[in-house]
């Protein structure tokens, strides 16, 4: 492929990458999104040759004025969109790029018009970037890069004229019959060289990622601000609140669990808020004063002294990793009940009833490691020996909205012969659980007894009917209780091991207080339906595309100082250790050999084992090194070319060397060793229609280069049109 | 005139005088402007006598002419004292050195000794005497012919006085044409009688003086590095050139740049003087070739040295 043609489509490459990072991270008007693909695809079209797009675009009626007007309106429309319709300096700025880039690819003539294209692509890759911290952006990030490397060293090469910058480019479609042929032709080394170059550009990428300091969120992330709404945590709801995000699929968190194997398909409450007082309606929570944690470590906050919520010898601890989204609720979530939290938390607050709540709502994902035990039920709650509850449950939590004799009767009924209150309330979770059907169109809220309404004339309802039925029928007959709001995660994604917890999985649930247990989980409501989502090929790339997004994540998005820190530290361990890890590892190589001689082979390799991240710091610093080899003899070179600090140098420099390739093609000074001057006098004799050219050039290039005499644009445009002229000449065949 | 007129005017003069060899004529100049010494090495009879004549006529400079011969002493070149009756005191009498145009001709046919005497006067441009120092005046150039060495009869001159050289030039036998205009010159004058100077010494001292304001560029200078380490570094050859011979070629490239109406140098001018200036300080290594010191196979190896040495670009 002729260099110029390249050249044109890597940079339709470039500016298509930098076009569907933008479209997909702040969402531009359809409208204009339809153009610039569109000029995308025309432009890049005519690049192929189609004559009949080439006659469209270049001989749209359009003079140099009019673009310029056109370019006038589009400023002034940015204004109109900034003050009037975006209202916001970000998405106006955008489009005026957008539409900016459209004006620039119907104007590809000369070389300056590619550089400000190079421009407009990398603005817009660079707020891409800022806008998002999707997973989408990688590849599409790699595509530009590996575009952009291309772009920039064809751009050199087919660079004919540096100061005057605004040489004259081919038009596309006429390239095929264009002289740049010859040796300008991507050959297999450029082609390697670019693909290194892309290489160690990614290479240095990955370097500043884990040495520079950063955020983890997308500052100007679509919908930043914006967390996902949630109902059910807050200090108040209404009866029927959570009906209403049921339908919603977003993701609201991922939990991991740690240590303890996950018991197959059991389902994983994760506690959020509960609720002590109702008055018919609405439920709030009385003891929502909160109290902030003592910090135990850096990190790590803990419960300390009276808990009230936990007993000594309760059950077994689980240990959850939670990943979670930024939500407009301050709580955290996890399994009851929270014993310890590790997280980057600035500080940490918890309620007499369990909840734990942040400062503020995160408005980033947030990650953090909770350790949670609950409750078993103690054998003396089982035998009949009278319960006692301290004053400060029944002080809360036996509660009553006023008397309903119909609700007293019911759970008089379902209690009687019933003795100890955990047979009492298993006798009204069955009741519920049996007699009630779950269905999601229970437009409660709205009536004036939305419990007498569920319990008595409609009989189906969701899970907040289900557990204020009980949890007031508990009350009635004199046992503590209380409503709980929180997910209950039922999705297992078995590619990454961890739970995926929707807003359709928000739930509530009832805790019971038994004398000798404590506050107990229980859930009188019904399995649901099974809820199907996507179709059949969704439900094989669903869980392995979570993964993907969560190990995303955790890997990228959430890298943070303190892990910066952590690579340091071990980088620093890593020195100090490292002859003797150098010294263990040949002697566990030795050693493994030796054993494979003597026909042993249970050697334990796990000793030559070097931290991961060592090796891929090393690899880094290797490709480094290799590139520094390859490249310093060029960058000298183009230093003491630069430093002369005049641009018309390098420029007949540039053109100097393409005679001198274009003339070793021809079968003139192969050797590098061949003088200036006596390239002329070589030609002078053995090519005579070139000499006039080569003299010319090469006069212009001595004084330069080794006079240091600066060229007029005149001179440098003189061998420009002295080199064309070369180039359309042949070597006669001798 | 400017310098590059001036230097032209007297390439033309010589040339009437030698025909046919305009780049012999180039190089002694060459020489001349570098402030250094040439070594003319040929055949009798081609003409190496007339040049240093005819370029010392085309200066208006004292010339002076040693034929060195088997018994010449020392003080037959610096000169002598000798006690004055009526001063009652040594006086010196200076010797031939004391011009401005030295010929040393055939100065391989005399004794390493009186060869040595030059040594001095070519470095320092001075002459020592009787714990004296008495300056030669400017400008000075010692212009040696010899015979090649394998002729009968002769002292290799000393390694030491070879570095001295700052170019060995052979100037070869005439093209015919050239040698028929040569037997057709009716004169009965010596040719190079017949040359006018075209410039005073003082002139000469400062075209010496713009060659050291030549330009030459970083690039140029490793260029120029680069082949002497490579005469150094060549298994051809037993002794590589100096860092007076590196020193010699870079201001020979210079002096050939304004020879050659540039205030700057080009990789031609290093690349064209390298066998010149550098043949005569190198030794060929014993299984490299018989004669170490044969002229044309030392020119030959530091041809393709250069040759396998990339220009800048």
């Amino acid at each position: 492929m002729p260099l110029s043609q390249a050249l044109h489509l890597t940079s339709m490459l470039l500016a298509s990458a930098s076009f569907i990072g933008l479209t997909l991270g702040a969402g531009l008007p359809e409208w204009l999104a339809v153009l610039t693909g569109a000029t995308l695809i025309a432009v890049l079209l005519r690049n192929m040759g189609l004559t009949s797009v080439d006659h469209i675009t270049t001989q749209m009626p359009v003079s140099s004025i009019g673009w310029n007007l056109i370019v006038l309106g589009g400023f002034v429309g940015f204004w109109i969109d900034l003050l009037w319709v975006s209202g916001e300096l970000l998405p106006a700025g955008l489009h005026f790029l957008m539409i900016l880039m459209i004006i620039k690819l119907f104007n590809l003539r000369l070389r300056r018009d590619y550089l400000h294209l190079y421009a407009i692509s990398l603005v817009a890759m660079l707020a891409s970037g800022s806008l998002t911290t999707e997973l989408w952006f990688f590849p599409i990030f790699a595509v530009y890069l590996v575009a952009g490397v291309w772009t920039l060293l064809l751009f050199q090469l087919t660079k004919t004229a540096e100061a005057s910058g605004d040489a004259w480019m081919p038009a596309p479609a006429r390239l095929r019959q264009e002289s740049y042929q010859g040796n300008d032709r991507i050959s297999p080394r450029i082609f390697w060289m670019a693909n290194g170059l892309a290489f160690g550009a990614f290479l240095f990428t990955v370097a500043i990622f884990f040495t520079i300091p950063r955020v983890n969120a997308g500052i100007y992330q679509k919908g930043f601000g914006e967390n996902i709404r949630t109902t059910g945590f807050s200090d108040k709801v209404n009866l029927g609140a959570i009906g209403s995000i049921k339908h919603d699929p977003s993701v609201v968190m991922r939990v991991e669990l740690l240590g303890t194997p996950r018991q197959a398909a059991r389902p994983l409450y994760i506690r959020g808020v509960s609720f002590d007082r109702y008055d018919g309606k609405v439920w709030t929570n009385q003891l929502s004063y909160r109290r902030s944690f003592i910090e135990e470590s850096p990190g790590t906050f803990g419960f300390r002294g009276k808990r009230g919520v936990v007993r000594s010898d309760s059950g077994d601890a689980i240990r959850q990793k939670i990943l979670l989204e930024p939500l407009d609720t301050p709580v955290l979530f996890a399994a009851p009940f929270i014993e310890r939290v590790t997280g980057a938390f600035p500080s940490l607050f918890f309620d007499p009833a369990g909840a734990v709540y942040l400062p503020f709502p995160s408005s980033s994902r947030i990650e953090y490691t909770v350790v949670s035990r609950s409750n078993t039920l103690a054998s003396a709650d089982l035998g009949t020996g009278p319960g006692h509850y301290p004053d400060w449950v029944v002080r809360h939590y036996l509660q009553l909205p006023g008397q309903s004799h119909r609700i007293n009767a019911l759970a008089g009924d379902l209690t009687q012969g019933r003795h100890t209150p955990y047979e009492q309330a298993a006798a009204i979770q069955t009741y519920l659980t049996q007699n009630y059907r779950y269905s999601l169109d229970a437009p409660l809220a709205a009536q004036d007894q939305p419990l007498e309404e569920f319990l008595f004339v409609r009989k189906t309802g969701y899970c907040e009917h289900y557990a204020t039925a009980m949890v007031i029928m508990l009350r009635t007959v004199g046992i503590p209780a209380r409503l709980v709001t929180g997910f209950l995660a039922t999705e297992w994604n078995d590619y990454g091991s961890y739970y995926v917890v929707r807003q359709q999985d928000a739930h509530a649930w009832v805790e019971v207080y038994l004398p000798h247990s404590g506050w107990m989980s229980m859930d009188p409501t019904p399995a649901e339906d099974n809820r199907g989502s996507g179709g059949k090929v969704w439900q094989v790339f669903g869980p392995i595309m979570d993964n993907i997004r969560l190990q995303w994540n955790r890997l990228f998005v959430q890298y943070s100082a303190a892990d910066q820190l952590a690579v340091v530290r071990e980088l620093k361990a890593e020195g100090m250790s490292v002859r003797n890890k150098a010294l263990d590892t040949v002697t566990a190589l030795f050693g493994t050999f030796l054993a494979v001689m003597g026909g042993i082979v249970t050697h334990d390799v796990s000793q030559i084992r070097i931290g991961l991240l060592g090796e891929i710091v090393g690899f880094v610093l290797a490709g480094f090194a290799v590139l520094f080899w390859l490249g310093w003899g060029r960058l000298r070179e183009g230093w003491s070319l630069w430093k002369t600090d005049d641009g018309s140098e390098l420029a007949i420099t540039q053109l100097y060397r393409r005679m001198r390739t274009y003339l070793s093609g021809q079968g003139f000074s192969r050797s590098a060793a061949i003088a200036p001057l006596e390239l002329v006098e070589i030609t002078r004799t053995g090519w005579r229609e070139a000499h006039t050219a080569v003299a010319a050039i090469t006069e212009l290039y001595c004084r330069t280069r080794f006079g240091h005499r600066p060229l007029t644009q005149e001179d440098v445009r003189h061998a420009e049109d002295q080199l064309r002229r070369l180039l359309e000449l042949r070597k006669p065949r001798v | 005139m400017t310098s590059t007129e001036t230097i032209r005017a007297i390439q033309e003069n010589i040339a009437r005088v030698i025909k046919g060899k305009p780049h012999v004529i180039e190089m002694s100049l060459v020489a001349l402007l570098a402030r250094g010494h040439l070594l003319l090495e040929d055949v009798p009879g081609v003409g190496k006598t007339t040049l240093a004549h005819s370029l010392a006529r085309s200066l208006d400079c004292s010339f002076k002419r040693i034929q060195f011969t088997s018994d010449l002493l020392p003080s037959d070149i610096v000169g002598v004292s000798i006690f004055n009756r009526q001063k009652q005191a040594f006086e010196f009498i200076p010797g031939p050195i004391f011009a401005n145009i030295v010929l040393a001709d055939e100065i391989n046919r005399t004794t390493p000794k009186t060869q040595s005497s030059l040594l001095e006067a070519m470095s320092e441009a001075q002459i020592s005497f009787d714990n004296k120092t008495y300056p030669l005046n400017p400008p000075f150039m010692v212009i040696a012919t010899q015979n090649p060495a394998e002729y009968h009869g002769t002292f290799p001159l000393p390694e030491s006085q070879l570095d001295r050289f700052l170019m060995r030039l052979r100037i070869g036998y005439p093209a015919p044409e050239e040698e028929k205009k040569v037997l057709e010159r009716a004169s009965s004058l010596h040719p190079a009688e017949e040359l006018l100077p075209l410039l005073t010494a003082s002139e000469v001292v400062q075209l010496q003086d713009q060659v050291d304001k030549v330009f030459m560029e970083e690039s140029l200078t490793e260029y120029l590095l680069s082949i002497v380490r490579s005469t150094r570094q060549s298994e051809l050859l037993s002794l590589g050139v100096s860092t007076r011979g590196a020193l010699a070629l870079s201001r020979a490239a210079k002096a050939l740049a304004l020879v050659r109406g540039r205030s700057y140098c080009l990789p031609d001018d290093v690349k064209e003087l390298a066998p010149i200036v550098l043949s005569h300080r190198i030794m060929v290594a014993r299984q490299a070739g018989l004669h170490q010191r044969s002229f044309e196979q030392a020119e030959r190896i530091i041809r393709d040295l250069v040759d396998t040495i990339p220009v800048p670009v």
